[in-house]
């Protein structure tokens, strides 16, 4: 069939027989200009044609018959004026209930309303004496004094995550089921209404909050970080085929009503592992979180360890890509630091320094500077001050030279470390600042590719550290004798 | 928890504001336990009946009653006739009437008891800016009864009697506006704040037709910026305001120096405060989408009541004396 080209033919075979497999309805969008010309020429073809059949057809200019039956039996989408209508409908019936009261003037009736002033308008003697009197509580500071030590609900941060009673903004309706509950409670799901803007973790924050004040047994909360959403049937069964919801996505990016939340033993961590060959061969079985499902405990917990595995599997994987960090080169003879890009890749290490087009403070010229990643001798943290971490690129002098890379323009960047290791080349070091998390990233991503790749310049460094220790010991013995 | 000489209508704390709804709030846990739907437009001030059943909610051309009682989120009343935001409401003693203050320059009485619900009283202000009359930005009643105290926002407080209809001015300061007014419980202050955070204290005398006179007694800057509110603590010793400089300030009502400041990182506009009933607790309803109960004596947050998703502008509270 798929020599066959008689275009008419092709088409009518789209158009009686492929449709109701085609989700994506883009043959309706092919046959829209065909439609026409395919059916004047079967018709023609037809050797008993019926004219007024014909005519009857052509009033129709949809492109298959799935789609024509479809709008007959399936729900009409509403126009915008049906639901306006409704709402304002809505409004009447509500209205209805309520009392309205006009404000009216009575100018016109004077007298009368002298009469009903001295009825409505009667002076009140104010005794100092019975304000004076407040030796007694008020209802509120007994209840507050009461429950001095109550603990307070951790999770009042999120309610106002809460969709329930909102109007104007757009919300979403879950049903929860609680796997933490007692087997005979867990049954039926709870239903929470979110604002759609939220994201999954402020969802379970929510839940957290509801299931907090509706329950009344015996249960330890956690914070909201200790809980995933997880996929779940209607019956409440957790679907362990799937990981848990992103805790970062906003919920508006889920399309599913029931889901399960679930109290993790252990709260996943970051990994952050020196070798990947070690990592991905044995996982340790202590990081591994536990569901409290009865189903298959083991089953679940063999797909978390994978999980895990797989979180710095992919890490490993996109190591060697290309990716470029905005960082601070740690100038210490100007006193200040340099913005500057850091792009990674397999290949090499590039230093691009951002220009502010306004800065007045152009006495530096940086110019970029790219380093062969055979080059790269270490890569490790220095320090991290609060939100701040510090790291060390070290590269060989030698290597970068023969590489015929554009040099750094400043002598001074770096210490030579030459003189402490001699008989290899002269090490050089750049000192970058950045925020801790993008700090211990890019140091990760570094030793991956270095860990890949062991070059000779590595070793020489390694070598020469271990070297370094031991004159530093030997000496200290020395000292000491 | 709760004692059980302790009705739970016996505390009522209602909050609104921009977010289009109303929320009923239990004090102790700072959870919120119902929610009213508020669709029409912000919430401009909030108050309880004196009968506790309804929750009135002045907005945009309307007051709206809710009813505290019944689990109805809809509102039941609606008054209507205001041209402009309702700004500011309150009830005589015996819920008898309520009065009403709006952008449109009208004061408006109204009978809240009688069946053909007819309005008995109105008062304009002064003319403002071109034709209109001038907006009215807060109104408070004399615990007299019969006395309404209106604030402008051409700068002028009015005393209006509503038994003679005799009308007084005050003009404190120029080309301010007046933001807020209250009366001490006690009936023997009257404090105003202004949009240049500054606020003026008035000694009152009752005359023997039981009219007020009022005699400037201080006058001190509580705020860098404009003061929103300002409200005496039901034992008449204390004066809380609050400010768009991020702060509430409580201030000893004898010699007005500064007790206490509540403040809290990140609050920004404080909008109302409202007092317990014993003074040793204060409610504040802030811009960072929080209402907050502070304890006086220490200046400490008590509680926090989150789930509004935008500025908190208004609150009630209601509770009584054991």
């Amino acid at each position: 069939m798929a020599l066959y080209d008689n275009k008419y033919w092709l088409l009518s075979h789209i158009r009686n027989s492929f449709i109701s497999t085609d989700d994506t309805s883009m043959c309706e969008t092919v046959m829209v200009g065909e439609s026409k010309q395919v059916r004047e020429h079967f018709f023609n073809k037809e050797p008993f044609a019926d004219p007024i059949q014909s005519d009857e057809d052509d009033d129709d200019d949809l492109g298959s018959y799935e789609v024509q039956l479809d709008a007959e039996y399936s729900m009409r989408e509403r126009t915008l004026t049906a639901a306006r209508l409704e709402k304002l409908e809505n409004y009447s019936r509500r209205a209805a209930k309520m009392k309205h009261i006009k404000w009216e003037s009575r100018n016109s009736r004077k007298d009368d309303n002298h009469e009903q002033n001295s009825d409505l308008f009667v002076v009140k003697q104010v005794k100092p004496e019975d304000l004076k009197s407040i030796a007694k509580k008020s209802a509120l500071a007994t209840v507050i004094e009461q429950s001095k030590n109550m603990p307070l609900n951790p999770y009042t941060e999120f309610a106002r995550f809460d969709g329930t009673g909102q109007i104007d903004i757009p919300t979403r309706k879950y049903k929860i089921f609680l796997t933490m509950l007692p087997e005979d409670q867990r049954n039926y799901p709870i239903n929470v209404c979110c604002v759609a803007s939220a994201k999954i973790q402020e969802l379970i924050g929510l839940i957290l909050l509801k299931f907090s004040i509706t329950y009344s047994g015996k249960y330890e909360f956690r914070p909201a970080t200790d809980y995933g959403l997880y996929i779940t049937e209607e019956d409440g069964e957790v679907d362990c085929d799937f990981p848990q919801l992103d805790p970062k996505e906003c919920i508006a990016k889920f399309g599913f009503v029931y889901l399960g939340l679930v109290e993790h033993k252990e709260p996943p961590r970051e990994i952050i592992c020196e070798r990947l060959v070690e990592t991905s061969t044995s996982p340790s079985s202590s990081r591994g979180k536990i569901r409290t499902t009865s189903s298959s405990k083991a089953e679940e917990s063999k797909q978390i360890k994978n999980d895990l595995i797989m979180d710095t599997h992919h890490k490993a994987m996109e190591a060697p890509l290309y990716k470029s960090y905005k960082v601070f080169l740690v100038n210490k003879l100007w006193l200040f630091n340099i913005e500057v890009h850091l792009g990674i890749s397999s290949e090499k290490i590039e230093i691009d320094p951002i220009h502010h087009k306004n800065s007045k403070l152009q006495l530096v010229k940086q110019t970029p500077v790219c380093h062969s990643i055979d080059s790269i001798a270490s890569c490790e943290e220095t320090e991290t001050k609060g939100s701040k971490g510090a790291f060390r690129v070290v590269y060989s002098n030698d290597f970068s030279t023969s590489s015929g890379d554009r040099m750094f323009q400043y002598s001074h960047s770096s210490v030579n470390l030459s003189s402490t290791l001699q008989s290899s080349p002269s090490f050089k070091h750049y000192d970058f600042e950045a925020d801790k998390n993008v700090a211990e990233e890019i140091v990760q991503k570094i030793n991956f590719i270095l860990n890949l790749r062991s070059s000779y310049s590595r070793k020489e460094y390694l070598a020469a550290k271990e070297r370094k220790q031991l004159g530093k010991k030997k000496s200290f013995k020395y000292l000491k004798s | 928890m709760v004692p059980e000489a302790i009705d739970d209508h016996d505390i009522i704390l209602a909050t609104g504001g921009y977010d289009h709804t109303i929320k009923l709030w239990d004090t102790n846990t700072g959870t919120y336990h119902r929610s009213y739907q508020h669709a029409e437009s912000q919430v401009n001030a909030l108050e309880i009946t004196p009968d506790r059943k309804l929750l009135a909610a002045a907005s945009y051309q309307h007051i709206y009653m809710y009813d505290l009682v019944a689990n109805n989120p809809n509102s039941i009343i609606n008054y209507e006739g205001t041209s402009k935001n309702v700004t500011c409401i309150g009830f005589q003693e015996d819920g008898r009437w309520m009065y009403s203050g709006g952008e449109d320059g009208r004061a408006r009485i109204w009978d809240i008891r009688s069946k053909n619900a007819q309005c008995p009283k109105s008062f304009d202000t002064c003319q403002g800016s071109g034709a209109n009359l001038s907006p009215i930005n807060c109104a408070v009643l004399h615990p007299n009864q019969v006395e309404l105290f209106i604030g402008d926002q051409g700068g002028t407080i009015y005393r209006w009697d509503l038994r003679s209809d005799n009308i007084e001015q005050f003009i404190p300061e120029n080309d301010v506006m007046i933001l807020s007014i209250d009366i001490s419980p006690d009936s023997t202050q009257m404090a105003s704040v202004n949009n240049k955070g500054k606020a003026y204290i008035w000694s009152l005398t009752a005359n023997v037709d039981s009219s007020t006179s009022l005699k400037p007694r201080h006058k001190f800057e509580a705020h860098k910026r404009a003061a929103l509110k300002c409200k005496y603590s039901p034992d008449s010793s204390m004066l809380i305001t609050t400010s768009a400089d991020q702060t509430a300030r409580i201030w000893e009502s004898d010699e007005y120096t500064l007790k206490q400041e509540l403040t809290r990182d990140g609050q920004r506009w404080v909008w109302d405060g409202a007092w317990c009933a014993d003074s040793s607790y204060v409610f504040t309803a802030s811009s960072d989408s929080f209402a907050r109960l502070w304890n006086v004596k220490s200046g400490h947050i008590g509680r926090e009541y989150a789930g509004h998703q935008k500025a908190v502008t208004a609150l009630a509270f209601r509770d009584v004396l054991l």
